[in-house]
């Protein structure tokens, strides 16, 4: 139970992770496309409207970095559609200049579009809020789905927990009256019961864990080792790792609470 | 030591299995609690050590009403009786000397102290060889001593048998009769429930008889020591 919970738990935290992850390097970023020069004004009129565009907004409020993506980076960028063989210098490509966003600060992308245009007519500015804001909602669909199946096992290995700590003190039965019949106290008793759920609570959670862990990490190796560039790596966070390992002790506290009250609620019935 | 009050009890809403029953035991005394299967000789232990309430009247115990006890203050009661167990009750996941340790336990004594203790007694019921058995593994008459060694262990002022020697055949009947009245010579006040006639009447103990939910005393004037009991109302 605590495997399929934990395994649960950290697909809904590497979700969580990926897509903030997404959102922390897409939000802030601005990329602006120059058209490439017409027969008339090529070379040096280009390149020094380039410059001027990338001064221009440097200076704009708001704006942390604004860097010119030189050749050998757009020819990066493109491989993928246009093969090794790369980009020829022929091929008209638009400059590209990627803006950095200073999080946080005020930031008028209409005023600035239209400063832009003015230098370079044209120009074309692409926010990533669109595609962005499709990543994010796919990535909260996902994330809401996680956390539903999260929900469901967890409720599920409470139930499991619940019920086996109640059928393992029903087999107690005979010891539970037999102590009260020699004078022990309700607390006494209590507590018996308590300390064994609370250690076979914690074994049983730490070995799913160890499963789990077995699993996530193995997993993780996996998809890097098919070297694929679409999914992002799986490594789950220190931080997700410590949510992990509260599983156990959690796991462990439902079981002596599950103790404690079953027992108390037999020995009432005894006089 | 117990004092019943026109007692009556049924359980649940069934007829009446013990009906106004006035009875009392003297500290130090030796009483047998006969009748035939279904009298009502279980349910009036059970009475005894606080496993049941009476529907009706009232008793004492060590001179204290019993209804006016807190629950804390009826397992410190309990603490002081002894029960053997028709059935004997014993842990079969535990050794001998666990399971006879177990009372002291509950008091919260623990280690090398309880050990000795449990070791000695065990000893004088014969069962030195069997100290870390486990029940299963044990005769019955073995298992018997277990549970007779695990009631007296605390030194209970009362001490309760019910069926001592259903398990068991005549001459070791006998013996653990007299390992009762052993006890019984060192100050607890015994009650021997058994259907067994032909025992009872090789002892000169007092009786109470259980018929049809009403007590009568038998042989009230054999009593060894100045036991007495009121007659059934
Ligand atoms: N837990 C119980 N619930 C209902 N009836 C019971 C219970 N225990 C005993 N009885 C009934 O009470 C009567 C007396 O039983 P018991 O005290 O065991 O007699 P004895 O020990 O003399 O054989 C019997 O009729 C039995 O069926
Ligand atoms: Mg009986």
């Amino acid at each position: 139970m605590v495997y399929l919970a934990s395994l649960a738990v950290a697909a809904a935290l590497l979700v969580h992770q990926v897509t903030e992850r997404w959102e922390m390097s897409l939000a802030d970023g601005l990329t602006i496309q120059v058209p490439p020069p017409s027969e008339e004004d090529a070379g040096a009129v280009y390149s020094a409207r380039v410059d001027q565009l990338v001064r221009l907004l440097g200076e704009w409020p708001g704006v942390g970095q604004a860097r010119h993506l030189g050749p050998a980076e757009v020819s990066a960028l493109l491989e993928p559609w246009l093969g090794e063989a790369g980009v020829s210098q022929d091929l008209p490509v638009p400059a590209l200049i990627a803006v950095e966003l200073v999080p946080g600060a005020a930031f008028d992308l209409a005023a600035l579009t239209a400063e832009m245009r003015g230098v370079a007519p044209g120009v074309l500015v692409d926010d990533h809020q669109k595609w962005l804001g499709d990543l994010l909602v796919l990535g909260q669909s996902i994330k809401i789905g996680a956390l539903v199946v999260v929900l469901l096992i967890i409720a599920s290995a409470v139930t499991a927990v619940v019920f086996l700590t109640r059928t393992g003190l029903a087999i107690h039965q005979k010891v539970i009256s037999l102590l009260h019949v020699i004078g022990a106290h309700d607390s006494y008793i209590a507590r018996q019961f308590q300390i064994h759920a609370l250690r076979l609570g914690l074994a049983g959670g730490l070995f799913g864990l160890c499963l789990a862990a077995a699993t996530i990490l193995s997993a993780g190796a996996w998809l890097r080792s098919t070297e694929n560039e679409v999914l992002p790596d799986l490594a789950l966070s220190l931080g997700s790792w410590s949510v992990l390992l509260l599983l156990p002790p959690a796991t462990a506290l439902v079981a002596m609470v599950t103790a404690r009250i079953t027992v108390l609620r037999s020995l009432a019935r005894m006089p | 030591m117990v004092r019943f009050e026109e007692v009556s009890l049924r359980y649940d809403a069934g007829p009446e299995i013990l009906s106004r029953v006035s009875f009392a035991l003297d500290p130090g005394s030796f009483h047998f609690v006969t009748g035939p299967s279904g009298a009502g000789k279980s349910s009036l232990l059970r009475l005894l050590f606080l496993g049941l309430q009476p529907s009706d009247g009232r008793f004492s115990l060590f001179g204290r009403d019993v209804a006016g006890l807190n629950r804390d203050e009826r397992a410190l009661v309990r603490r002081r009786i002894g029960v053997v167990f028709q059935d004997f009750r014993l842990l079969d996941h535990l050794t001998v000397v666990e399971n006879v340790a177990l009372p002291l336990r509950v008091t919260g004594q623990k280690g090398q102290k309880i050990h000795e203790h449990v070791t000695e007694l065990l000893s004088w019921v014969g069962l030195a060889e069997q100290l870390n058995a486990h029940p299963p593994t044990l005769s019955g008459g073995q298992q018997q001593r277990v549970a007779i060694a695990r009631a007296v262990i605390a030194r209970p002022s009362l001490l309760l048998a019910d069926e001592p020697t259903g398990n068991v055949d005549d001459r070791l009947a006998v013996r653990l009769l007299y390992l009762f009245e052993e006890l019984n010579k060192l100050g607890t006040t015994v009650l021997i429930a058994t259907h067994n006639e032909s025992l009872v009447a090789r002892f000169s103990h007092p009786v109470l008889r259980l018929k049809d939910g009403s007590m009568t005393l038998e042989r009230a004037a054999y009593a060894t020591s100045s036991s007495t009991a009121g007659t059934a109302a």
